[in-house]
């Protein structure tokens, strides 16, 4: 990863509300937010909790400190590996400081998940408490495919799907997640809450469908004519019954391509 | 499973990806008493909730695709565990668990004694059996629910009530402790007090006592209680969505 990153990658994020929401009037409880400066690129997707009374204000909240912090911090010259990984974790908890400041004692109401992915010139940092999750394009199959890796999410917190840590949780400095990628190969990324999870992951262990991925990442790599058309279909994808029936919570893509 | 259907609503675009089958799934037993008490209107009426419950479910996106309905009843001489419309044979290997937008509900008799305890007890291998089958084949699911109705007290095989069901007691404690269901008890009809005793011990965080036969009212408090579920609400908003409809129940009845 050389030179100026703002000018190296394209960055295109969409939030939907979800079947339940759509259909009871409830506001979109995920966010998404990107910083892009000349020395990184900061991604960041949230999941308010769906039984919390202000977690849509919570995401919100979250994805603007974690592009903020996150890329104050990657600003400053820092190699990979172990000194990466202290960024990451400094950084959060730089976050989690000042969500609980503003949110004070109704922080519980605020509760979010958030996953943060950090492009530097010379490594990519991964930083995820909840059940968010990160697909990386890099590669190609001996036949020419593309090639897609999902980072490591953190451990799940029991047998059931619904259940998980967020920021606000009292574990959520044990729980949190942090990677170091070196692999100047990385030319796409994708950042989503679990709305997407069935969609965008198969298999146990998960594994990234590609099918998904590279359509996803299509639009991006070669824009149509019409932009606003490339963000209406995504819009039909993401809140189509097809998508619903795999998933009724809300959902959110947030996607980079190296251009 | 079969009988898979699928939407087909996705933009021209993106008409390529291929999807597995691997919404979530939020197993549910419908744990029914047709002992011959609840012969006559209380049957005419579970049936009809069920058949628009029913409608209801597959009309719904969200819930169609990812809720499994199993029906286990106990009346007539012994336990029937039901595939959607179809009772399986005893020691059947075929899974209960019907996927929701392909359930068909089962039209109830009502005659015989009351196997609750068996019941339960079937309900429950049934619950861990698919719950197995899940982890198995990858597919995460949610906390399954089993909802045990009835309107009288445990019977034996031959009639006689029967104190068998306090042996359920401190598996149903240790299985809740562990969280590896929510069991609601709903006594309905003339249910006796000793009745709503037995329900209150097997179920003491979610067990009710209502007037008449409210299944259409149950069996929708049942899918709110499982839309919650699926926004991960805690056991406090639980207990509110149940304590509502008691509530509500009970204004009804005044």
């Amino acid at each position: 990863m050389d030179g100026r990153l703002s000018a190296n990658w394209k960055v295109h994020g969409l939030s939907v509300e979800g079947y339940r929401h759509r259909r009871s009037g409830v506001p979109c409880q995920d966010a998404w937010a990107h910083a892009v400066s000349d020395t990184s690129v900061v991604l960041a997707v949230a999941d308010g909790a769906g039984s919390r009374s202000r977690s849509d204000e919570g995401s919100r909240l979250a994805v603007e400190l974690a592009t903020h912090r996150f890329a104050r911090l990657a600003g400053r010259p820092c190699p990979p590996g172990e000194a990466a990984h202290a960024l990451l974790t400094n950084a959060f908890h730089e976050v989690c400081k000042e969500f609980l400041r503003r949110t004070g004692g109704a922080a519980y109401d605020f509760a979010t998940t958030l996953t943060v992915v950090v492009l530097t010139p010379d490594w990519l940092g991964h930083l995820s408490v909840g059940d968010g999750f990160v697909v990386l394009r890099a590669g190609r199959t001996p036949d020419g495919d593309r090639l897609f890796h999902l980072l490591p999410q953190p451990a799940a917190v029991s047998e059931y799907s619904n259940e998980t840590v967020f920021l606000t949780s009292p574990e959520a400095e044990d729980r949190v997640s942090t990677d170091c990628v070196c692999d100047d190969g990385v030319d796409g990324v994708l950042l989503s809450t679990d709305g997407l999870a069935q969609a965008a992951l198969s298999g146990r262990p998960p594994v990234p469908n590609a099918s998904f991925a590279s359509a996803v990442l299509r639009p991006l790599d070669s824009p149509g004519t019409d932009p606003g058309k490339d963000e209406d279909d995504l819009a039909t994808l993401l809140r189509s019954d097809r998508l619903t029936a795999l998933n009724a919570d809300d959902k959110t893509l947030l996607r980079a391509v190296r251009t | 499973m079969s009988d898979e259907r699928h939407p087909e609503t996705l933009p021209a675009s993106y008409e390529d990806i291929e999807f597995d089958n691997n919404a979530q799934r939020l197993p549910l037993v419908l744990c029914l008493d047709t002992s011959s008490s609840m012969a006559g209107v209380p049957m005419e009426m579970l049936n009809k909730a069920l058949q628009d419950w029913t409608r209801e479910l597959h009309d719904d996106v969200s819930l169609s695709y990812s809720v499994e309905v199993a029906v286990v009843t106990f009346g007539g001489q012994g336990v029937t565990v039901w595939r959607g419309a179809q009772p399986l044979p005893p020691q059947a290997s075929v899974s209960p668990f019907v996927p929701a937008y392909a359930f068909q509900a089962p039209v109830l008799t009502a005659a015989g004694v009351t196997l609750l305890t068996e019941a339960l007890e079937l309900a429950l291998r049934i619950v861990a059996a698919r719950k197995t089958e899940l982890r198995t084949s990858g597919l995460q699911y949610y906390r399954p629910q089993i909802c045990l109705v009835t309107d009288g007290l445990p019977t034996d095989g031959t009639g006689h009530l029967t104190n068998a069901w306090q042996r359920l007691v401190p598996v149903l404690t240790n299985d809740q402790a562990a969280r590896r269901y929510r069991l609601y008890a709903i006594g309905v009809g003339n249910i006796s007090d000793m009745g709503a005793q037995v329900l209150e011990a097997l179920a003491p965080e979610f067990n009710a006592r209502l007037h008449g036969f409210p299944f259409r009212e149950l069996l929708q408090m049942m899918s709110n209680s499982i839309n919650a579920e699926r926004r991960g609400a805690g056991e406090e908003i639980q207990a509110k969505i149940f304590a509502d409809f008691r509530t509500q129940r009970s204004a009804w009845d005044a």
